[in-house]
């Protein structure tokens, strides 16, 4: 006898339908899965078969085929177990047909027969478009997010069979625990001195312009980055079903019930791989941090420490937005629009009086340098120096202090402003300033006289390259926003802008690659 | 003439050949004779012999050198280098520099570009660290420029930091019509630029002086070429002075030759903390004396000193009054319508107030251009007050844009123009982000 259930598998960040088809037929007991189930999905046979024992339902002594369709697409993960578990019993004659059809299954068995969660269960409900999905009780909870689809859930493969033939009704998807009140956000106001770093975390939020701060340890660069994330605007509604998308595709714990608004901070740690930076891996494609960060903030800390290729693979994301992952088996795209932070030692030895303090050897300190290529430090909008507060910074009486030159605005304060200008880009039809395209830059971001000529002046000195210039003038652009100045950018907004701009060396002064040119006296 | 070049250049290349066989060879036979010596193998390469650490023997390829001369023919070898300018000279030829006939371990030939005769002039070099300070390069561009303003030749490695703010210094200075001359003394061939981003000031040191190097020419920089090449800085020069070095840097090298040559060395004393100063003041301490600006270093050499203690016979040296520094004359002291640079070298190490010693170089240097900027009292106040505040702010070391703001309270914008405006009037200097005062 025949049966079929609808079920659906991850595919990157993508759902992809499934029908999974069981035929019960007489002939030697035997029990195959067919339609390219990878590992772990061919592994659901042992799982199926003991929680189904484990219910008190019958293992049919019969040939057992389970077809996936389509049979082109590889199938990854256990999600599979319910929906096979499901029809099989239909097959058998155990459960009702009509009981199955209209809704779809989605669920990982113990081999007790209770149900547990899977990963990418948005996606997957999404994709799926059919009235009613049946769910483990956790993935339940994360569905809800997404409005429009009726979860159902049980506990354990028995109740599901229960339920299906109306012996008892589904059970309550899980009290929703409220979402903790925002948790405690760092505030920018905790931040004393340091006017460049405040300056430069407000305009990279507010122009979506990639930051590199170098430093040496424990001046604060982390503490910038983790501030600038509270400075970003809401996600809109879209958005943010996007990011839980992509976090739920990749395992990662959704925030149960309500949507989260706030755009994600992720901070892999140097060691990361490849792979695991842009996605990609098994057949099932996991996202990777880059994608985890979409629409948020992908802090990459001790930049410097991150190998080479792996620094290298952000570049063309960083780009476009999005990354295409090719496999032999399957093409999945991620998205990655992501604000990239970066804070990185100057050298080695983290010197930090500037030139000739560093005590490293100069093959260290190449060596150092090299591991930032040039096309990638290129896509930093913002480079700054961030130095240890001078003392009296740290101490001196109010973080509001005008010794320190600092105005220690709260997060509130700044993030209005942000607000503000973001807004302002909208208006102009892109996203955020770093979006105008460099041909489009005279009629989104014209410049007085003044500040045109200084830039000439500052080209001509050999300050700015040609691609250099485009950056200052986004820049400069998102420092006018701020400032709510509408017209064009002002000679100030330059000169800010230029501030913004540090001529970074990495691997420590003297290392031969300098920003300016060689200094002559 | 040329014929003669072409066999020494390939003596010089043969695997294993070092300075002390190369000298000893040239001693006894002319070149081409020895050429064909080697290929008939009554020269023989010497079995490990004469090849000391850092005395240019190198790697040594396995073949004999009868075998390897086969190969080769000298003449047509040499023409393309002869063409694009490069000269030989070799331990008996009248242009071999004196200063390096009675060296203990002389370079058995030289290849040169531009005018070896610019090493005739009175001597000194200038060395230091790579990684150097803003301060020490300038400090090293002064007394570069300053020397040559008064008929010197500075001699140094041509590398980044020191070195390269030495020549430009002194280059700077016979482009104002100064008496001296730079020499760069190269580990890579003389046609081969090392550090590449030098190879512009490679090209101005040749116009106006001389490249010499022991290499041969197309072969690239390696490391055991350098202490060998620090050896040859010693050898022609009457004073050493190391601006800054780190701890075991390489111009500790060259001081350490020139001891062992009996060449004077002096030291620019750096400030206790800076690393980069670490070296030269341990150098320091261990007994030559210091220098401050280029008058130190003329006062120390006499001028009226007509050859190094313990060099060569004075015979082979150009004395004063005789040769090519008679037109320096005996120094005078910086008054007249000349040229003041001789001795107009503020102190400018890092940490030095200006107190009111220094008044006589603020005079000349008023009296040279009228554009003083620095320091704050008794001098023309900056016409932007935010400037001054800028600068206030600036201190002494080396700051960030970060750090300036912080200290004076100004925003970003305010802070970057006024960097900018007193760039323009050299106030300021950056370095990869780092201004510090000039």
């Amino acid at each position: 006898m025949l049966a079929m259930v609808h079920s659906a598998t991850l595919v990157g960040v993508q759902g992809q339908p499934i029908s999974v088809e069981v035929h019960v037929s007489t002939g030697l007991p035997s029990f195959t899965i067919v339609g390219l189930p990878d590992a772990s999905c061919r592994e659901s046979r042992d799982r199926v078969r003991a929680a189904i024992l484990s219910s008190g339902l019958k293992w049919p002594q019969k040939r057992v085929t389970v077809n996936l369709a389509p049979t082109s697409v590889r199938k990854g993960g256990s999600g599979l177990d319910l929906p096979i578990a499901i029809a099989l019993l239909a097959a058998d004659g155990q459960l009702p047909a009509p009981a199955c059809s209209g809704r779809a299954f989605i669920g990982e068995l113990g081999l007790d027969g209770s149900l547990r969660r899977v990963p990418g269960v948005l996606p997957l409900v999404d994709s799926l478009r059919r009235p009613e999905v049946v769910l483990p009780p956790p993935c339940a909870a994360e569905v809800g997010l997404l409005g429009g689809t009726r979860a159902r859930c049980a506990a354990t493969l028995g109740t599901v069979v229960q339920a299906l033939i109306g012996a008892r009704p589904w059970d309550d998807p899980p009290r929703l625990a409220p979402p903790p009140a925002d948790p405690a956000r760092p505030d920018l106001a905790d931040v004393r001195g340091q006017p460049l770093g405040r300056l430069a975390v407000e305009v990279a939020a507010a122009g979506g312009h990639h930051l590199l701060m170098v430093g040496p340890p424990g001046a604060g660069k982390t503490m910038l980055a983790e501030r600038l994330v509270g400075l970003l605007p809401d996600l809109t509604a879209a958005e943010a079903v996007e990011v839980a998308r992509i976090h739920s595709a990749a395992g990662l714990p959704v925030p149960a019930g309500v949507l989260s608004r706030r755009p994600p901070f992720r901070a892999p740690h140097h060691s990361a791989s490849p792979v695991s930076l842009v996605g990609g891996g098994g057949v099932q494609m996991r996202p990777g941090e880059l994608s985890c960060a979409h629409r948020g903030v992908l802090f990459l800390d001790e930049l410097g420490e991150f190998p080479a290729d792996v620094l290298d693979v952000l570049r063309q994301p960083l780009e476009e937005g999005q990354v295409l992952v090719c496999r032999a088996r399957a093409s999945v795209t991620f998205p990655a629009r992501v604000l990239l932070v970066a804070a990185m030692n100057p050298c080695p030895c983290g010197s930090e009086g500037g030139p000739g303090s560093c005590r490293c050897r100069e093959a260290a300190r190449s060596r150092y340098g090299a591991r930032v290529s040039g096309p990638l430090l290129d896509r930093f909008d913002i480079r700054i120096h961030v130095d240890r507060p001078d003392v009296s910074e740290l101490v001196g009486g109010d973080p509001a202090g005008a010794g320190g030159g600092s105005t220690g605005e709260s997060t509130a304060v700044v993030a209005g402003r942000v607000e503000a200008a973001r807004r302002c880009a909208r208006r102009r039809g892109v996203a955020a300033n770093s979006d105008i395209p460099a041909r489009r830059l005279d009629e989104l971001a014209p410049l007085e006289r003044a500040a045109t000529r200084l830039l000439e002046t500052r080209m001509r000195q050999g300050w700015l390259s040609a691609r250099g210039l485009h950056r200052i003038r986004r820049v400069a652009r998102t420092i006018a926003d701020l400032a709510g100045w509408p017209g064009p950018v002002r000679e100030q907004d330059v000169y800010s802008a230029l501030a913004l701009r540090a001529p970074v060396v990495l691997g420590g002064v003297g290392a031969g690659r300098s920003g300016a040119g060689e200094w002559e006296p | 003439m040329s014929r003669a070049a072409a066999f020494a250049a390939a003596l010089s290349g043969l695997p294993g050949m070092g300075p002390a066989t190369l000298v000893r060879i040239l001693a006894q036979h002319d070149p081409e004779a020895a050429w064909h010596a080697v290929r008939a193998g009554r020269i023989e390469r010497p079995t490990g012999a004469g090849r000391r650490a850092g005395m240019g023997g190198g790697p040594a390829g396995s073949r004999p050198w009868a075998e390897v001369a086969a190969r080769v023919d000298p003449v047509p070898w040499w023409r393309p280098f002869a063409g694009s300018g490069v000269r030989v000279t070799w331990r008996g030829q009248p242009d071999y520099p004196a200063a390096l006939v009675h060296d203990p371990h002389p370079p058995g030939v030289l290849f040169w570009r531009g005018e070896l005769a610019v090493l005739d002039l009175p001597a000194v070099a200038l060395v230091g660290t790579r990684n150097a300070t803003p301060d020490g390069r300038s400090v090293a561009f002064e007394l570069g420029r300053d020397l040559a303003a008064a008929g010197i030749c500075v001699v140094s490695g041509l590398a980044l930091g020191i070195d390269g703010a030495a020549h430009r210094g002194c280059l700077q200075a016979v482009a104002d019509g100064g008496p001296g001359a730079p020499a760069g003394v190269a580990a890579s061939g003389v046609d081969v630029p090392y550090p590449r981003s030098h190879a512009g000031l490679w090209g101005r040191v040749v116009e106006a002086g001389v490249i010499v190097s022991e290499t041969l020419p197309g072969r690239p920089a390696q490391a055991w070429r350098f202490p060998s090449r620090n050896r040859v800085i010693a050898g022609l020069v009457r004073m050493v002075v190391v601006v800054e070095s780190h701890a075991a840097g390489g111009s500790l090298i060259t001081a350490e030759a020139a001891l062992e040559r009996g060449v004077d060395v002096r030291v620019v004393p750096g400030p206790v903390r800076s690393p980069a100063s670490a070296g030269s003041n341990q150098l320091l301490y261990d007994g030559p004396g210091p220098v401050r600006s280029a008058r130190d270093v003329l006062d120390a050499m006499g001028m009226i000193l007509p050859d190094r203690p313990g060099g060569p016979p004075p015979a082979t040296r150009p004395g004063p009054g005789e040769g090519p520094a008679a037109a320096v004359g005996p120094l005078p002291p910086p008054s007249g319508p000349g040229r003041d640079t001789a001795v107009a070298v503020p102190p400018s190490g890092p940490g030095r107030d200006p107190q009111p010693a220094r008044r006589g170089g603020i005079d000349h240097r008023t009296h040279r251009g009228g554009i003083d900027q620095r320091g704050p009292a008794g001098r023309p106040a900056p016409a932007d007050p935010a400037d001054a505040g800028v600068l206030a702010a600036l201190g002494r070391r080396p700051a960030t844009v970060g750090q300036i703001m912080a200290r004076s309270g100004f925003d970003a914008s305010t802070v970057v123009r006024c960097l900018h405006s007193l760039l323009g009037r050299e106030a300021v200097v950056e370095t990869a982000g780092w201004w510090s005062r000039t």
